[in-house]
């Protein structure tokens, strides 16, 4: 009897706390939610309605008015960050295949060069990024964007490819081996067939984190206004001195979709490969 | 695998051409830019300073008559750093043990919730957060208002300490999600049958938690602090997005500084300092890795 009502207690206090956990992370969604579906006839007052009063889709229209670039932000930050992905995948795959498959020297000294290589973030380099990609004559080019957003994210690219590999038996390859293949051709015939779930993993990491990255990267990389990726074609709307708040929080809301859809199919996949790299 | 000696190598070259042309290669740039004075507008027009930078860092003052601008934002950031990982560790602990706890009832549904804040672009949420936190017309005022704890609407990101206090809880939402589910996925791996024994021995629930939770998950624990510890000293966008450093420099972290000192502030700054500045930015994460990297070294063996 007395078992029971603890459990009750325990079930409902956790349950409480647990709301109040997801209310505090859903704070910034619902206010993002609300604003853009309020009239902007409604008009502000102080303290703000918790709820819509005057209910509207048109701001989701007005949002291609306002930020007329919108869906040109939007392309651009899908190619930077498919470019960043792709980079990643080209580098971390042959990079893991080395480090998981032979015994080398150079082997350990380089697993965690790459573990201290993740460390690094895009406010450390902007100035010498900026120098190198203006001598290449990168500047204003979806290059510079992708190759300096990729060496942020080959890191742990990197490290879920060589944890993912050796979860992969040993044995098939040596068979190959001995059948007359070579380490070149085992690669790409044997492998990476056998690596897809940690291929889409790898290429949805590089994706979201090259997407949140851009801002950062952008602010000395882009300045014509036509390369620009999303975050910062938005921030330009957000720091003039009235702000549209309605149409903007709309534009947020669809240009965020795209990420958060991506990461929701495949969030399984990416904490599998970062428990059995970072962790185990 | 039995292969030629340099095969391993050659399928690591990419891998070292990227690290060597945009990564060390930059890395060493910003070394030799510490002994030069010249403007980011102007790259190519260098003057060799010495140590200058270096002893600027110590001396220069801005509106703070006890530290330079330098250690006011060093000491400002470990505080910064400190609160918010203190609040990443403390409530992403919370939240995994409540998520991995057997009476709370829709747990795939909270996960999920959890995600959505994790995947959405880190200026997005300190745009979103901008909104949220405004003195006037923001949720958070709008809630404490409803509620009656405040009777008159706060500007959050308008005071020093409120600001400063605002942009590390923001900072803590964006990378509290990546902590409960490294967290959970630690939780997960502890047996059952411990609890089980502990129970018929009689152990309450606090017992539990120190005697069996926290010591299996001790090295996760570890893993994920230090790992977090070293992106929230770099985390730049949120504060830039929030208040760029401001009021007065009260949220000017050392990222914020590195970026003031290139990019705005060009009449005392110059790329010469930021670069003396990032030096030190590189050294703090350094050490922070050492230690993630012994740690993961301790896991192995």
């Amino acid at each position: 009897m007395k078992r029971s009502t603890t459990r009750k207690v325990k079930g409902i206090s956790y349950q409480i706390l647990a709301i109040l956990f997801a209310s505090f992370m859903l704070i910034p969604i619902y206010q993002a939610v609300i604003t853009a579906l309020t009239s902007p006839s409604a008009g502000w007052v102080s303290p703000a309605p918790l709820v819509p009063t005057n209910v509207t889709f048109s701001n989701f229209i007005n949002a291609f008015h306002l930020v007329q670039r919108l869906p040109i932000y939007l392309l651009n930050s899908f190619i930077y960050g498919i470019g960043v992905s792709l980079f990643s995948l080209i580098i971390a795959i042959p990079a893991g295949y080395s480090l998981a498959r032979f015994k080398y020297r150079l082997k350990s000294p380089m697993m965690f060069f790459v573990i201290y290589a993740n460390m690094f973030a895009p406010i450390m380099l902007l100035v010498p990024l900026y120098v190198i990609m203006k001598a290449f004559g990168l500047i204003n080019t979806y290059w510079s964007m992708i190759l300096a957003g990729s060496v942020f994210t080959i890191p742990l690219s990197t490290w879920l490819s060589v944890s993912y590999m050796q979860t992969i038996p040993v044995e098939i390859e040596e068979a190959a081996l001995m059948d007359g293949c070579t380490p070149y051709s085992i690669l790409p015939r044997i492998v990476i067939p056998l690596m897809k779930p940690a291929l889409v993993a790898i290429f949805i990491y590089a994706f979201i984190t090259g997407w949140s990255q851009q801002f950062t990267l952008a602010l000395v990389l882009i300045s014509n206004d036509k390369m620009m990726p999303v975050t910062q074609g938005l921030y330009q709307f957000f720091s003039r001195s009235s702000v549209s708040w309605g149409p903007l929080m709309a534009a947020i809301l669809i240009s965020t979709l795209i990420p958060v859809v991506l990461f929701l199919l495949v969030e399984k996949y990416i904490v599998q490969g970062l428990t059995s790299g970072s962790i185990k | 695998m039995k292969a030629k000696r340099s095969t391993p190598y050659i399928f690591l070259l990419p891998l070292l051409i990227a690290f060597g042309l945009f990564l060390i290669y930059p890395l060493g740039k910003v070394v030799g830019d510490s002994f030069y004075k010249f403007s980011f507008l102007n790259p190519s027009h260098k003057i060799w300073v010495g140590g200058a930078n270096y002893s600027w860092l110590f001396t220069f003052k801005l509106y703070n008559p006890f530290f330079s601008y330098f250690i006011g934002a060093l000491l400002r950031t470990i505080l910064w750093v400190g609160g918010s990982v203190g609040l990443k560790i403390f409530l992403g602990l919370g939240g995994a043990l409540l998520l991995n706890s057997e009476f709370l009832k829709g747990k795939k549904v909270y996960r999920t919730l959890l995600i959505i804040p994790w995947s959405i672009p880190w200026a997005m949420s300190a745009m979103i957060w901008y909104w949220t936190l405004n003195g006037q017309f923001g949720l958070i005022n709008s809630i404490f208002l409803h509620l009656h704890i405040i009777n008159e609407p706060i500007a959050f990101l308008g005071y020093p300490t409120s600001a400063f206090i605002s942009t590390f809880i923001v900072d803590a939402w964006i990378g509290l999600p990546f902590m409960v589910i490294m967290l959970l996925s630690g939780l997960q791996t502890i047996p059952k049958h411990l609890y089980e024994a502990a129970t018929i021995d009689g152990a309450g629930d606090f017992t539990k938690f120190a005697k069996i939770t926290l010591p299996m998950i001790k090295p996760v624990l570890l893993t994920v602090s230090l790992l977090s510890l070293v992106w929230t000293f770099n985390s730049f966008a949120p504060i830039w997005i929030l208040t760029r450093g401001g009021p007065v420099t009260a949220t000017t972290t050392l990222p914020i500084a590195i970026y003031n000192t290139s990019f705005r502030y060009l009449t005392f700054g110059g790329v010469g300092k930021a670069s003396a500045m990032t030096i030190f930015q590189v050294l703090l994460v350094t050490s922070v890795s050492l230690i993630y990297i012994k740690t993961l070294k301790g896991a192995e063996s």
